[in-house]
């Protein structure tokens, strides 16, 4: 090959890539709309894109898996909790994460009330663009879907018998963030049989959408049980777990749930309060 | 130095070494938060410390560029540059745009759109500077009537450059769509034009370092650029995969960042192939090492730890983790760094007074140390993202949780990185305590061995 063919590969080689990558922007413009669900970008939605933009969100968490590595990703935040958690937690995040206990903590954004429901609306938008069904397996920020995950370390480093991850609480706390202590804390150990992650059922169902599968429940033919609205039916399954079976052999035997009951006994009103308001916040 | 007007080349090296110092605090910085707690969560959190260390980055090595081309240009062209005083006025006005940027980072005063957070009066200055840049250099070449290759495929990738920010200062109102053009920007830089400015550094660099044959050189410079866009360009596919865009990106990207390796595997045959044949001993052979290791960090860095994931069927596990910090910490040093301080280390003697023209051996230091120190960092990177991948991805352990488990990882990170750091202090120091050489200098020249006799 001489200077000049080598001149024409590059010229041509170039070329060609240019006209197929520019063929193909255009064809991609046509399927934008469609792939994103343009039509629901309302006035909200661009506005939290804004409040995303203007916090420099990016610079901690990915969303579609890009930005930075320092936070968990975002892109289906809203489809794994309720907007009413998300927005407690915009508040102040600390009273839901530890810093000693996790290492870093999200530092405290002082939004508006306004910018953190755009920002939650832009964030439910960004959860139902089509991007080819990313991520494969749903990336928690917490717990996990091999059962105790959360807690190796905690006994040798002589933190006793408290989970690593478990962020202490007290009586001033969110409600939810003290929900989340029992749900790690109680005896019979909840996590023991439940996770918190989608698909991931061990001997009870996982409790990741039960707020969502709850309200579906509590309106159909199929419901048994006396629950009006999902945290008085999250409440029900948990004293009275056998009033409401779920399907599956392994669940149940002779109409009687698997599930240990006596909490009523063992949780105090209020605990058991918070474990309803921590739970329901699973969408 | 050839050339009076090359000594402008100077004060652009010592905007780019103060820089990459400053980068590096902020880097150190970031790096820390990873080990938490964070004692600066209220002052300095993470997104600030991490939007400053890759904008200095970009900035510092974009200015390297500038001035390595002012160093390269009258060398090719054999005159003068056009103006001396332009080449002045752009540095105060890219300087000043780089540090009030990152002054207003600390106050969170940015776009927040990664990599572009440069707010838009900022982005606008960066214009007027590559316009102001690329009209200095296209007259100095203009009025010599001599126009190289290398100079073309140098000013071809600048000029490029200037038109790829362009789409960067659009608004987007689908957020999709505004990752779709980002890429047009950042990928079609990384993996496009900068890989031409770069070869053609590396040309410049082999042909008088190594006294290679100017037309071998060039032949092969059209075959790597060649190379590098065939691959390069649809390869910005591979950041389209998770993103809302059609399918068929997904094997395009697949397919043709496989290919990109190609592309340095042929810049490093080349530059292996140019010291073995070298027909010339230049002196300055610490300015040899700088380049051979560029192409060879870069074919590591970009092109092995790049492929490494960027097939779709891998890519969805690794997506978003730090294996992306892996490959970008590795590809951006071999490709980027390294060749400016190649080009910082080739023309250091000429530009400063009584520097031994062979490199000192604090300069071997600062190669070697973070040579080794970047190296650390990376496989630091590669062993947490792998753990991440493993443990969050694959199995399910939720971010938090994982984190946790790979501290270990972050120690090693830490510890790699002071050694890079030490590295890269020596450089600045070693650049910095030989006096430079005035445009007014009437002094001799320093007896540089001339190797256009080949040229």
């Amino acid at each position: 090959m001489n200077n000049r063919q080598a001149r024409m590969f590059a010229i041509a080689g170039t070329g060609l890539s240019v006209l197929i990558f520019l063929g193909l922007t255009l064809h991609s413009h046509s399927k934008f709309d469609e792939l994103t669900n343009a039509e629901n970008i309302t006035p909200q939605v661009t506005h939290g894109k804004d409040v995303w933009h203007k916090y420099n969100c990016i610079n901690c968490h990915t969303l579609f898996g890009e930005g930075a590595y320092y936070a968990p990703d975002l892109t289906k935040i809203t489809q794994h909790r309720g907007a009413a958690y998300l927005q407690a937690y915009m508040r102040d995040p600390s009273k839901f994460y530890d810093e000693n206990k996790h290492r870093r903590l999200m530092p405290k954004q002082n939004l508006s009330e306004e910018e953190i429901t755009d920002l939650i609306a832009f964030l439910d938008w960004v959860s139902k663009v089509d991007n080819q069904g990313w991520p494969p397996r749903p990336i928690l920020v917490t717990g996990g879907f091999i059962p105790g995950s959360d807690s190796v370390g905690a006994v040798a480093s002589g933190e006793g018998t408290a989970a690593a991850a478990i962020r202490p609480v007290t009586a001033a706390d969110d409600p939810r963030a003290q929900g989340e202590h029992v749900f790690r804390t109680a005896t019979p150990a909840c996590n023991a049989c439940h996770s918190t992650a989608p698909g991931a059922n061990m001997a009870g169902p996982t409790l990741a959408g039960i707020a969502s599968r709850a309200a579906e429940l509590v309106e159909s033919d199929l419901y048994k049980g006396n629950a009006k609205d999902v945290e008085d039916y999250i409440r029900e399954s948990i004293v009275s777990p056998s009033i409401h079976l779920i399907p599956g052999d392994m669940y149940s035997a002779n109409g009687t749930s698997f599930m240990p009951t006596g909490y009523e006994e063992t949780l105090t009103a209020e605990q058991l309060d918070n474990l309803v308001a921590y739970l329901a916040t699973f969408k | 130095m050839q050339y009076k007007s090359q000594s402008v080349a100077y004060w652009y090296f010592a905007v780019a070494m103060t820089l990459f110092g400053l980068q590096l605090v902020f880097g150190l910085l970031s790096a820390a938060k990873y080990l938490g707690p964070d004692p600066l969560l209220y002052i300095l959190p993470f997104d600030v410390t991490k939007v400053i260390h890759t904008n200095l980055l970009i900035v510092w090595v974009l200015t390297g560029f500038m001035g390595a081309t002012y160093w390269m240009v009258p060398d090719e062209s054999r005159t003068e540059l056009h103006s001396t005083k332009l080449a002045y006025v752009q540095l105060i006005l890219w300087t000043l745009m780089g540090v009030t940027a990152v002054i207003g980072y600390l106050f969170r005063y940015g776009t927040g759109n990664k990599l572009l957070e440069q707010p838009l009066p900022h982005k606008i200055v960066i214009v007027i500077c590559m316009l102001i840049f690329l009209y200095n250099i296209s007259m100095t070449i203009k009025k010599s009537g001599r126009f190289t290759t290398t100079e073309g495929v140098l000013l071809l990738g600048l000029f490029s450059s200037a038109v790829l920010f362009l789409p960067a200062l659009l608004h987007y109102e689908n957020y999709t769509v505004s990752i779709f053009y980002r890429w047009w920007t950042i990928h079609l830089w990384v993996e496009g034009v900068w890989m031409m400015i770069m070869a053609a550094f590396m040309a410049y660099l082999l042909i008088r370092l190594s006294g290679a044959d100017r037309e071998v050189m060039e032949k092969w410079l059209y075959v790597i650029v060649g190379l590098v866009f065939i691959a390069g360009i649809l390869g910005t596919a591979h950041h389209y995969y998770w993103v809302g865009v059609p399918s068929y990106w997904l094997p395009i990207g697949g397919f043709f960042s496989a290919l990109e390796p190609a592309a340095l595997v042929a810049m490093s045959i080349y530059a292996y192939g140019a010291i073995r044949r070298a027909g010339l001993g230049h002196p300055n052979k610490l300015a040899l090492h700088w380049t051979i290791g560029s192409a060879l960090f870069t074919l590591f860095g970009a092109g092995l730890l790049g492929l490494a994931h960027t097939w779709p069927s891998v890519n969805k596990w690794t997506h978003g983790t730090l294996i992306t910090a892996m490959h970008g910490h590795a590809a951006f040093y071999g490709a980027y760094v390294m060749i400016v301080l190649a080009m910082i280390t080739y023309a250091a003697p000429s530009l400063t007074r009584n520097r031994p023209e062979g490199g000192s051996s604090l300069g071997y230091w600062a190669f070697w140390m973070q040579i080794t120190g970047m190296f650390g960092m990376t496989l630091s990177f590669a062993t947490a993202g792998i753990g991440q991948v493993y443990l969050e991805r694959i199995m399910g352990m939720g971010y938090l949780d994982a984190q946790l488990k790979i501290q270990v990882h972050f120690l090693m990170l830490i510890a790699t990185a002071s050694i890079f750091t030490i590295g890269v202090a020596l450089f600045i120091y070693d650049f910095f305590r030989y006096a430079p050489r005035f445009i007014s200098d009437d002094e001799p020249q320093l007896n540089v061995v001339d190797a256009r006799s080949n040229a």
